[in-house]
């Protein structure tokens, strides 16, 4: 679409209460009648909700009925709403970039709750801004992709191998890559997997012949990822195997499925200190090859090294399922063993879950809870034979238990090299250490970089079946690129006004994306579809040569100098 | 037979919605079915989310409104599924669409209607605490924003149709038969709340400051009855000390559900930090039996309830409620199990969370699917570690709730999953030829 | 018949004590068969003793005092005289003759005359069969502790408590009394402390009300895991707690000797008729004791049983009885005494056997639960129908049989027995015949039905402050409603709530006194039979 030089700026304001959110401190109807005082608006409304399809439509009409080709709308955060009323301004004719939205709740009325006059002044001064932006704005166009029907899959346990095989079903290109030399990620080393008790190796062998016979995945064993470069449905991935053989491809989608690594509670507990205090990992290994030696009697303590005040305050999820089971199959490998568990709160949450507590107690297991405030004690005795001495907080007494076998029920952690991983990605870890995606609620498996996701434990500590569901519903995330097979990319790049720049190559060095070269000119040029638009360049230049399409220099100043009260002309 | 290239979605809530749009966006036609005259579901009456605190109506609005308007997705409101023959990648489905006595393409949403409607009843929305009329919205960010008459309490009295300049208002509506062919069906029916009163010691529907889940969630929402704001609903006073009881009907081997909700432990502290925000004067206790923080960042989300927000946590479920029926007050009795002494506190409102079960009706659409139900009337996956979102019937998945307790994080992840695989399965079926 | 019987005697230690004493120094020689406790005053004299003395094989129990005007006490001779009248009632309900217990005034001076007195009365004694009672005192063989409480715990539940605390603050005793909590009893239990719950207090402490086991999650049967462990836990401790002595388990396991033929028809109303043989059976239960041991209270109990055969003769039924029915074990159950239990099951179905009945018809919720399930889980051929009164008046309601005569203008509120309610699950039968009276005004408290509240005392355990509170508590809210007739359908909750409020009590009289009458006596009023 050309648009004029000289066109004449129309401009509509939509105010919304959102409820009582807005309208219940700032006074709405003020900052309407405020609104119209701007310069080049020519129309101003307010609404209940602007969001909904009722708001949307008043704002199609009042785009129609007023001719608007600038829209504001005055309402809550850009991050929830501003793609609907992208898409609806683009459905009235009026090119999404030419959108602009002022916060009014996250940032006013629900910030100044007890202050509604400062509240509407202020709601009237951010008002004013979006007005000196949304002058200067210029409409953009959203270039489009064409997105590699493969995907990288970055794991081969249960989630990476699950995924991989959605995928490869519906005839997308995986190549899945796994650090080890074999398939199969931490269920090699389960013995049973609660709650159906089905032999790790058992659900695992089925799956790993699936993914070795299917024509659609490559299978890179002893093969890490090197380096990423690209985007959505354009990325370069290199790898490396065994460190000699290195490999590059070309893939739409990359899904992280690292697993996780289990805690090693050193210095807790007697752990490594006394032979006989063990980790629950370890003691299913001994069940699984069947080395256990019989004990008298186990005592298993939960959340050591989890749920605690600093550092690892998360629950790990399976632990509590992990004992309850370990617990069962040592009772009935050994009927006169006693088991007791030392536990916090209980978590067992799935649907059956509850049952495997009861049959625990039918089966004689004992449970002692025990608080963070005063946590057991393992104190050696004569001949090898350790005490624990616990606050038992449901008794209000103090209770000492004689064990040969104290059991550790740690939690989950985040690998290692999943920190590189994440620099290599480009994806955040969040305050747990593990993956961080794009909205807990609502995009729990996507990363908010398009086209990455991830699933299993590389996200979050869970069990079999839920690192499957996770699994499988990145492959439709995943698949939904791949399967349209094109995208429209950001339109918000770096632009550089060649007869400015002077070649110094700060820009070059500065992209956290690789975006800038310098061209055979010597002049930067930027590839639009690998910038992601942060603007780190446009800070840097010396030369004010390089700048960013909708945040210009002179739309973020305006913004400044509008807060300040001052217009631009 | 040539594989359908379409999906249906069997309820229109957060994993339907979620579902329905993967599929879409991948380039299949996708038909949701939402029983009520509205998608959306739980989530809408929701006031926040755990544990961003995210208002949940903004956040499910952009994908209501997205479901709307894919040119892949058809929403098909106030319909129920009648019928279902055939197998994965050609089922052939019959669909009751009821009669909503409004024409969909004529009504605009405007309202006047409601506004004249001499009928008011309790609002189903605001679980019975607000009212509504009898041509309505069930909530103002409706999708379709189209108003429906409830046939049961409707007096013909003609006024709606009157008043209507759209003319949209047709009170000989006739019930529609809708006949589609669909590749794969997806199940999303969600849950509905067990019914409190079975709990009779804790005085659920006899004391009028006794509340549940839902009912305290319309209460506390801009969008419910009392605008967003905390007041008792017997004498209209503002709360100086609530109590939360959980696990009512949950976790029981007998006069409830045996298995835990989930979602319950954080949604009372969500409430419970909302209310300390709305009243900083307030008190508020949550008395439960385990606390469940097995999610990903609940055990912080619930470590700041504490410390921040000042929510007391008392390891203890109350034995019994009793009225003081003049003043409406209520008095818990409980045994801390930690301090081992038997106590009573006297609280304004009780707040019960009654567990969260599988919709009695999910057995009308498992018989009309021939899936196989659990005995607590979840549906029952194919295998619950290696295929969860399968049921014994090919080509119909299930997810969210109505697949096992979970909350709304893990039904986004699911209804992705069960997409990916209705999604395989007709893959599968095209690339085989006839099935 | 040469057998030689034996004497108690309870001697008064100012008179009588003397005065046997001055037959020795007088040598004035009298039979050898009498053997001598001194006692301070004959109003010492528990009855619970002479039961004692009977239940463990005396032939004849002598109680000797000053006369009357001389009593060192004052009137403490008086009392006894009172009781002795008492306990000769028993033992004629019992069919053991009341002349097997003597009261005699035997003065300082009168050695003669207390030598007469043994002298006739052993004379009397031999004329006389011997005392058929001979009750074992031998000690029950000892059990496997851990084997019976591992078997109670997996009967009923206990291994599935949450440690919730549901239990503990429904229960009405543990609200008052921090020291008691089921919730810690279990734990303990679990953890293998159990010697440290078998010496205490804890089980014996509770009401078995099964208002825990209405609202507990995991469905643990906490009353009956107790019931269950009674029997391991200490007698002593059990004695000490148990109210009126035990003398209302004495007469239970009296009656489980096959020699004991009651003589417990007395109350049966001229002009009513009885069968041999009927498919319908009326079991009474133990009114005729409690009536005498209960007659300060003039609850007039006997009435429930006039009441109840008098309707079934109106409505044309001629109901069986057994002429030497047995208690139904309820107490003995409740209180781990098994094999006495067992006994008393065994006579009363063979009895009942006799009789052709298919069914059987009670008007006390005990004996109700324990037939209906107690007698139906432990023996092996019980295959008898089993109505509460309630029940059998409501069939006859809803098939329009009962003629209500006139109006009972009354304001009724009804308490849901424990065995009646949350034990057996029979809440609406008794509201429907009560309104179905024309006239009645029914009016509920707030905590009805599975949330009634016991009326503070089970198998005569555990009567102390707390139980007080309780049953105060419990009357005040009925009175607070507005009623002015308290209708129970158990004979037991009149007897209780009429011993709180015939002592003196921490409130006003008025708010806890309120007109009480047994649904089967107020049905029978309303068609008046009375």
């Amino acid at each position: 679409m050309e648009h004029a030089e000289e066109e004449v700026l129309r401009i509509g304001v939509f105010i919304c209460h959102c409820g009582i959110n807005i309208g219940g401190v700032v006074n709405v109807p003020e900052v309407v009648k405020y609104a119209m005082t701007l310069p080049n608006v020519v129309y101003a409304e307010d609404n209940l909700y602007t969001c909904s399809s009722d708001g949307l439509s008043k704002i199609k009409e009042g785009i129609g009925k007023y001719n608007l080709n600038r829209v504001i709308v005055a309402s809550c955060t850009p991050r929830t709403h501003e793609p609907l009323f992208r898409a609806t301004c683009e459905e009235a004719g009026v090119n999404k970039y030419l959108f602009e939205m002022a916060n009014i709740r996250e940032h006013c009325s629900w910030a100044h709750m007890h202050e509604p006059d400062k509240a509407t002044e202020k709601a009237k001064d951010i008002v004013r801004m979006a007005v000196a932006k949304v002058r200067l704005l210029k409409p953009q166009d959203e270039p489009e992709i064409e997105v590699t029907p493969s995907a990288l899959v970055i794991g081969g346990g249960i989630s990476g191998m699950t995924s991989a095989l959605c995928l490869a079903d519906q005839e997308f290109k995986v190549y899945l890559v796994e650090k080890e030399p074999e398939l199969g990620g931490m269920l090699r080393h389960l013995y049973k997997l609660f709650p159906t008790m089905l032999n790790a190796s058992e659900g695992l062998s089925k799956i790993v012949e699936g993914v070795k016979q299917n024509k659609n995945i490559e299978v890179w064993p002893s093969t890490v990822v090197k380096q990423v470069k690209g985007f959505i449905g354009n990325f370069d991935v290199s790898v490396q195997r065994e460190n000699r053989e290195t490999a590059n491809f070309q893939v739409g989608t990359i899904i992280v499925a690292t697993g996780a690594d289990i805690f090693e509670p050193v210095g807790m507990y007697g752990y490594k200190k006394y032979d006989n205090v063990i980790t629950q990992f370890k003691l299913e290994q001994l069940l699984k090859d069947n080395q256990l030696k019989k004990p008298e009697r186990v005592v298993m303590i939960q959340c050591t090294g989890a749920r605690e005040e600093k550092g690892r305050t998360y629950c790990s999820r399976i632990c509590c399922m992990e004992a309850l089971k370990n617990a069962m199959l040592v009772r009935e490998l050994y009927p006169e063993t006693d088991v007791y568990i030392l536990f916090r709160d209980l978590q067992t949450y799935g649907r059956e879950y509850e049952e495997w507590r009861r049959m625990a107690q039918d089966k004689g297991v004992k449970f002692v809870k025990y608080n963070l405030e005063k946590l057991p004690e393992v104190i050696a005795g004569h001949d090898g034979k350790l005490t624990i001495d616990v606050y038992h907080a449901l008794l209000g007494e103090q209770v000492q238990i004689e064990s040969d076998l104290v059991v550790l029920s740690t939690p989950l952690v985040q690998r290692e090299d999943a920190k590189e991983l994440s620099q290599t990605l480009k994806v955040p870890l969040g305050p747990d250490g593990f993956f961080f995606e794009a909205h807990v609620k609502l995009r729990p498996i996507d990363f908010a970089t398009d086209g990455i996701y991830v699933c299993g434990t590389a996200h979050s500590p869970k069990d079999t079946a839920e690192s499957v569901s996770q699994a499988l519903g990145v492959a439709s995330r995943a698949s939904i690129p791949m399967a349209v097979k094109r995208l429209r990319t950001e339109a918000i790049t770096a632009m550089v006004d060649e007869s400015l720049c002077s070649g110094c190559g700060t820009c070059v060095k500065i992209c956290p994306y690789g975006a800038i070269e310098k061209d055979e000119k010597g002049v930067a040029r930027v590839t639009a579809v690998v910038c992601k638009g942060c603007g780190i360049c446009g800070a840097s230049c010396p030369e004010k040569a390089i700048s960013m399409s909708h945040f210009t220099d002179e739309q973020v100043v305006a913004q400044a100098l509008a807060a300040l009260g001052r217009t631009v002309a | 037979m040539e594989t359908s290239r379409s999906v249906m979605v069997i309820g229109g809530g957060i994993a339907g919605m979620q579902a329905s749009l993967d599929l879409a966006s991948r380039g299949l036609k996708v038909y949701l079915v939402e029983k009520t005259p509205s998608i959306g579901g739980r989530m809408a009456q929701l006031d926040k989310t755990f544990p961003t605190m995210d208002c949940s109506i903004c956040i499910l609005a952009p994908k209501m409104i997205e479901c709307f308007r894919h040119p892949n997705l058809t929403i098909l409101t106030y319909s129920e599924l009648q019928e279902v023959s055939g197998s994965a990648g050609n089922f052939t489905v019959k669909i009751l669409k009821k009669p909503r006595f409004v024409d969909e393409e004529k009504c605009t949403g405007c309202g006047v209607c409601a506004q004249h409607c001499p009928v008011e009843v309790p609002n189903e929305f605001d679980m019975g605490i607000g009212v509504r009329k009898a041509i309505y919205v069930p909530f103002p960010q409706a999708v379709p924003l189209k108003y429906t008459i409830d046939e049961e309490h409707c007096l013909k009295c003609g006024l709606c149709q009157k008043i209507c300049q759209a003319e949209a208002v047709d009170l000989n509506q006739k019930p529609e038969v809708v006949h589609l062919n669909v590749g794969a069906i997806v199940v999303a029916t969600g849950f509905e709340l067990f019914d409190a009163q079975r709990r009779s010691e804790y005085g659920y529907g006899k004391y009028k400051n006794v509340l549940i889940s839902l009912e305290f969630e319309r209460l506390l929402s801009a969008s419910g009855p009392t605008g967003g704001h905390l007041l008792r609903l017997s004498d209209g006073r503002i709360p100086k000390r609530i109590a939360f009881i959980q696990c009512v009907g949950s976790r029981s081997l007998k006069g409830g559900v045996s298995f835990c909700s989930n979602a319950c432990c954080m949604y009372a502290t969500k409430e419970a930090i909302l209310i300390r925000e709305h009243e900083p004067e307030c008190e508020v206790y949550i008395f439960y039996n385990e606390l469940k923080v097995f999610g990903k960042g609940f055990q912080d989300f619930i470590t700041g309830a504490q410390t921040h927000w000042g929510v007391k946590y008392i390891r203890a479920l109350p034995g019994e409620v009793a009225e003081d029926s003049k003043t409406g007050d209520l008095t818990l009795w409980y045994e801390d199990t930690i301090e081992n002494m038997t106590k009573s506190i006297k609280v304004d409102i009780v707040m019960l969370c009654p567990a969260l079960v599988p919709r009695a009706t999910n057995k009308e659409v498992g018989g009309i699917l021939g899936l196989e139900l659990d005995e607590n009337g979840f549906f029952k996956p194919k295998d619950f570690l290696f295929a969860p979102v399968d049921t014994n019937v090919p080509g119909v998945f299930i997810c969210g709730y109505c697949q096992g307790p979970k909350d709304i994080s893990e039904s986004v992840v699911q209804a992705s999953a069960a997409a990916a695989r209705a999604a395989e399965v007709i893959a599968l079926s095209s690339s085989k030829g006839a099935h | 018949m040469a057998y030689e019987p034996k004497i108690v005697a309870f001697l008064c230690n100012w008179c009588s004590y003397a005065g046997a004493d001055l037959a020795g120094t007088s040598r004035i020689c009298y039979p050898p068969n009498v053997r001598a406790i001194r006692v301070m005053c004959s109003g010492r004299v528990d009855p619970a003793f002479v039961i004692t003395a009977f239940e463990t094989g005396a032939d004849g129990v002598l109680v000797t005092g000053c006369h009357p005007g001389d009593c060192h006490y004052v009137s403490g001779n008086l009392k006894a005289e009172k009781r002795m009248e008492n306990v000769k009632k028993l033992l004629g309900l019992l069919g053991l003759k009341p002349e097997r217990l003597r009261l005699e005034w035997i003065s300082t001076s009168e050695g003669e005359k207390f030598a007469e007195v043994v002298a006739d009365f052993t004379e009397q004694l031999r004329k006389m069969e011997p005392n058929p009672l001979r009750a074992e005192v031998n000690p029950r063989a000892p059990e496997n502790t851990k084997d019976v409480i591992s078997k109670a715990v997996k009967k009923t539940n206990v291994q599935y408590c949450l440690d919730c605390g549901k239990c503990s603050s429904s229960c009405p005793i543990s609200k008052l009394n921090d020291a008691y909590s089921p919730r810690r009893t279990v734990e303990k239990i679990l953890l293998g402390f159990e010697n440290r719950v078998l010496s205490g207090t804890d089980f014996w402490t509770c009401l078995t009300c099964f208002t825990c086991t209405e609202r507990c999650p995991s469905d643990v049967k906490f009353p009956e895991f107790v019931r269950a462990c009674r029997r391991l836990a200490s007698k002593e401790i059990m004695e000490e707690l148990c109210a009126h002595r035990g003398i209302p388990m004495a007469l239970s396991r009296i009656m489980t000797n096959p020699n004991i033929k009651q003589e417990r028809m007395g109350w049966l109303p001229n002009g009513t008729e009885i069968s041999p043989k009927n498919d319908l059976l009326y079991f009474v239960g133990c009114l005729p004791y409690f009536d005498v041991a209960f007659e300060d209270f003039n609850l007039n109990l006997l009435k429930i049983p006039q009441s109840v055969v008098k309707v079934l003769n109106k409505v044309g039924i001629k109901p069986a009885m057994l002429r030497n029915e047995k208690c139904c074990g309820h107490d003995l159950l409740w209180t781990g005494d098994l094999e006495n239990f067992e006994k008393l099951a065994k006579m009363n179905v063979a009895d009942f056997k006799k009789t052709g009945a298919a069914r059987i018809v009670t008007a006390c919720p005990e004996c109700y639960r324990t037939l209906k399930k107690d007698y139906a889980e432990r023996l092996d051929n019980f295959d008898f129908e089993v109505l509460h009164f309630s029940e059998f008046l409501s069939e006859l309601v809803d098939k329009g049989q009962i003629e209500f005569e006139g109006k009972l203008e009354r304001k009724v509120v009804y308490q849901d027995p424990c065995r009646l309610g949350r034990h057996m699950g029979v809440y609406e039968p008794p509201r429907k015949v009560i309104g179905s009276i024309p006239g009645v005004q029914m009016v509920e408290m707030d905590r009805n039905r599975e949330n009634a509240v016991c009326c503070g005392v089970n198998a005569w355990l555990s009567c102390n402050k707390y139980s007080k509170e309780v049953q105060i508590d419990r009357l005040m809210e009925a009175k607070a409603t507005g009623a002015d007739l308290l209708v129970t359908a158990c004979p037991k909750c009149q007897i209780h709530w009429k011993c709180v409020t015939s002592e003196k009590l921490p409130v006003n009289p008025e708010e806890v006194t309120m007109e009480m009458r047994d649904l089967s006596v107020l049905v029978a009023e309303a068609m008046h039979l009375t």
